[in-house]
């Protein structure tokens, strides 16, 4: 009510339809990947609207990054934990 | 010289002073009379004022040049013009106003309820003491004050008054009376009897409050034509100078969405509230209405009809009164100029995290108590007081501080009760009626047309709010919680091994500490609940949720359930749903409860198919949100109007319709219609639909999701089958 700027949550559903031509031309598989990370960062539209940035759509892509980071990390402690168990 | 201490019933506005009520301890109704000036303020250029003076000089009026305070520009030489015939005040100004339209007026608009209870520090429903000469009024003394908790309950005698029936749709027959123990009804027709009856019924119980259903947009002005078809004269008001004041209907537009409010009926001497057309009769009812008037200054018979913000307005008038701050005529406060990153910082609500979908067990809920409010108070956040440091306690603290107070004061008193205590539904009324008044006030700081608003005041409450959530966040992370969700001024929390509610008070005393605002466990979830997007089920939902405290209470937001165009015989079968689930004591045990879910939808849809399900347990409600015309593909609200539409009636923006689902031309049939519907025309496979649809809102969410072991994992998803 009464808000003269768009919401984060606005915002990034202004980009995903301004980007609808470059989904439509990906692959069904890539589709469903590339809403993945508009997914990825509606997980931190809190941290995005804190970061007060001119440019929104940065701190999104810095959001899908960090939850890259985070699925490498998760998948890396796996990895070590599977070679742990086979070693061992 | 005589004397009396009694309950301040009514106040009103007369040519010659004020009329007052007073109700007493020997239970007469004294009609008193008082002598009461009134002052408002003009100010602008001298050559114009000195015009205004001589204009004014023929009126009967009292003039003098004087310098009084304005919130915002400071003291101010300005023209009072003081007058004893309080009823015509208005007019006064509305005529000085249209020859000097370019003076700054003041103090023009304020109620004379508010006049009076400034003046003489009484307050509406309270005790004083009055000493009288004849029926004048010499001094007036208060003998209690709004903010005291026990005020003594006033003995009002109530008559009820119920027609038979919805006289927007049916023609009621019968009146059903209601008074003490005593109930009994009179008949409506033929009409000459019933004005009769009714007529001697009001002399010998002469009521305070005239309680009614309909009463604004039936009974009265139905009285009205029968008392002229008759010719028996009936004045349902006490005072019998007085005729009953009748307001005009609206439609208005207001927290997103269109609502109607019907015709009014005042009455002088004795209340009128209309139930139908109250507006928070829902939330408070009349114990709640009544501490509203309490503590705002305005009429009961009006604060019943009206939002919370006129009465935290009015709070904020009587402050201003009491401070001899002048009250501006029209807001005078714009937004400052800002730039675009000023504006970025500047413009944002409060902070909503994104829960972390799934499942969680043991969690606890802590909500900041009135934490907006508490912000301005603590902080000093008024117009006037925005940008500067050190500035004395602004207008909005001072009205809210002990309206603030008053209610952390019932939530102790309430929390220290057993529930079965016969006080508690009284005191949860007087606690809710006071929450609504502090929260609309935040709201009120931003209010394009709110007296004492300023944009920047508003945006430095959500400011101060967003850094508290987040310093509470840090709190509870150094203390090794992890924070699930964040809603404005809620926090849900976990750590493994905390599961009892003293677990979470050292960090409660951490937060409360740190923020100064304070901070209360709602409780602690054996399991709870946050859902995904329906579009996506990687996208969490901000603030939906369902889960079962310890004690196996439920508690859920955003889901059918809570939504009001949701069907009862839908919203009862998930309630049913989510009352087997609250039997698991945590997520692994849900397993074992989904078949008993399964039997009760199947158990549910045979109900609805055989015919066992009341029509009005499937009823649909939607609002109009616009006139019937005016909609391109008439929504199922708009179609139900137009079937009643061709039967005579009229639907104006806002009103809600009923109707069910049905096997027609137009998809429904409209509840008050004439004919009822046949029940083998009804559409079933439509509510088949409603009800899969909400019960597969809980049925995802314990089993789709992954559960918070793994709660950092899934960017990618975990639906890889849908990958071709």
């Amino acid at each position: 009510m009464g808000r003269t700027l768009a919401t984060i949550t606005q915002l990034l559903n202004e980009t995903e339809v301004n980007l609808s031509a470059f989904r439509r031309t990906l692959r069904r598989s890539d589709q469903y990947i590339f809403d993945g990370l508009f997914a990825a960062a509606r997980r931190h539209i809190a941290a995005i609207g804190q970061a007060e940035s001119l440019l929104p759509f940065e701190s999104a892509l810095l959001a899908m990054l960090l939850e890259q980071s985070k699925e490498i990390s998760i998948l890396e402690q796996k990895v070590e934990e599977l070679i742990k168990k086979n070693s061992g | 010289m005589a004397e009396a201490i009694g309950w301040l019933l009514d106040v009103y506005a007369e040519e010659d002073g004020i009329t007052l009520w007073l109700l007493t301890e020997n239970k007469e109704r004294l009609h008193l009379r008082m002598k009461f000036e009134v002052a408002f303020y003009a100010a602008g250029e001298f050559p114009l004022l000195r015009q205004a003076w001589k204009y004014l000089r023929e009126k009967n009026v009292g003039l003098e040049r004087t310098i009084r305070r304005d919130l915002f520009l400071g003291e101010r030489d300005v023209m009072a013009i003081t007058t004893s015939d309080p009823a015509h005040v208005q007019n006064l100004f509305r005529n000085l106003q249209g020859q000097f339209p370019s003076l700054d007026y003041y103090d023009t608009d304020i109620p004379i309820t508010l006049r009076f209870v400034a003046q003489t520090n009484t307050h509406l429903l309270g005790r004083c003491h009055v000493t009288l000469d004849e029926e004048w009024v010499e001094s007036i003394e208060p003998l209690s004050s709004p903010w005291e908790i026990d005020t003594a309950p006033m003995p009002l005698r109530t008559l009820t008054l119920t027609p038979d029936c919805n006289p927007a749709f049916r023609k009621p027959k019968r009146l059903h009376v209601k008074y003490g123990q005593r109930e009994y009804s009179l008949s409506l027709e033929p009409p000459r009897p019933f004005m009769i009856g009714l007529k001697a019924d009001l002399q010998r119980i002469d009521p305070d409050l005239i309680l009614t259903d309909y009463g604004d947009t039936w009974l009265f002005p139905q009285l009205g034509a029968w008392s002229e078809e008759t010719g028996i004269e009936l004045n349902p008001n006490r005072d019998e100078n007085r005729q009953v004041m009748t307001r005009k209907a609206d439609s208005y537009f207001a927290y997103g969405q269109v609502t109607y409010r019907g015709a009014q009926a005042h009455l002088f001497g004795r209340w009128h509230i209309d139930r139908k057309n109250a507006m928070s009769f829902s939330e408070y009812g009349l114990e709640g209405a009544m501490e509203q008037a309490r503590v705002t200054g305005v009429g009961v018979q009006e604060m019943a009809r009206k939002s919370p913000g006129a009465g935290i307005t009015a709070m904020q008038m009587m402050t201003a009164l009491r401070n001899d701050i002048m009250v501006p005529v029209q807001k005078q406060q714009v937004e400052s100029r800002k730039t675009l990153a000023e504006l970025i910082r500047a413009d944002h609500g409060g902070l909503i995290y994104q829960p972390i979908i799934g499942v969680h067990g043991n969690v606890a809920q802590i909500d900041f108590s009135s934490m907006y409010p508490a912000i301005m108070v603590k902080h000093n956040i008024s117009p006037e007081t925005v940008d500067l440091e050190d500035a004395p306690e602004g207008l909005i603290p001072k009205t809210l501080r002990p309206l603030l107070e008053k209610r952390l004061m019932l939530k102790k008193i309430l929390s220290d009760l057993d529930p079965r205590d016969c006080r508690v539904e009284i005191l949860k009324a007087r606690a809710s009626a006071l929450k609504w008044l502090l929260v609309v006030c935040f709201g009120y700081l931003g209010y394009k047309n709110a007296r004492f608003g300023k944009i920047e005041s508003h945006e430095a409450v959500t400011a101060m709010s967003r850094e508290l959530m987040l310093q509470a966040k840090e709190v509870a992370e150094d203390m090794g919680f992890t924070v699930l969700h964040m809603y404005v001024d809620c926090l849900f929390v976990q750590q493994e091994g905390f599961h009892r509610p003293s677990d979470f008070t050292s960090l409660m005393n951490a937060i409360e500490e740190k923020t100064g605002i304070p901070i209360a466990l709602e409780g602690v979830f054996k399991w709870v609940a946050f859902l995904a997007s329906k579009r996506d089920a990687r996208v969490p939902v901000p603030n939906q949720y369902f889960g079962a405290f310890q004690d196996g209470t439920l508690k859920y937001r955003g889901i059918e359930l809570r939504r009001r165009d949701t069907t009862l015989w839908v919203r009862k079968t998930q309630l049913k749903a989510l009352e087997i689930l609250a039997h698991a004591n945590s997520p692994r045990e849900f397993a074992d409860h989904i078949p008993d879910i399964v039997r009760l939808v199947e158990g549910a849809k045979r109900d609805l198919r055989t015919g066992r399900v009341p029509l009005d347990q499937l009823i649909i409600r939607q609002r109009l949100s616009r006139s019937i015309e005016a909609y391109r593909t008439p929504s199922p609200a708009a179609r139900a109007a137009l079937q009643l539409q061709a039967q005579g009636r009229h639907f104006a923006p806002g009103q809600s319709l009923e109707f069910l689902f049905a096997r027609n031309a137009s998809g429904v049939h409209a509840w008050e219609m004439e004919e009822t519907l046949d029940p083998g025309r009804l559409d079933t496979k439509r509510y088949y639909r409603l009800l899969d649809r909400a019960i597969e809102t809980v049925l995802v969410a314990l089993s789709g999701y992954q559960t918070s072991a793994e709660i950092s994992g899934g960017f990618l998803g975990k639906q890889e089958e849908s990958i071709p």
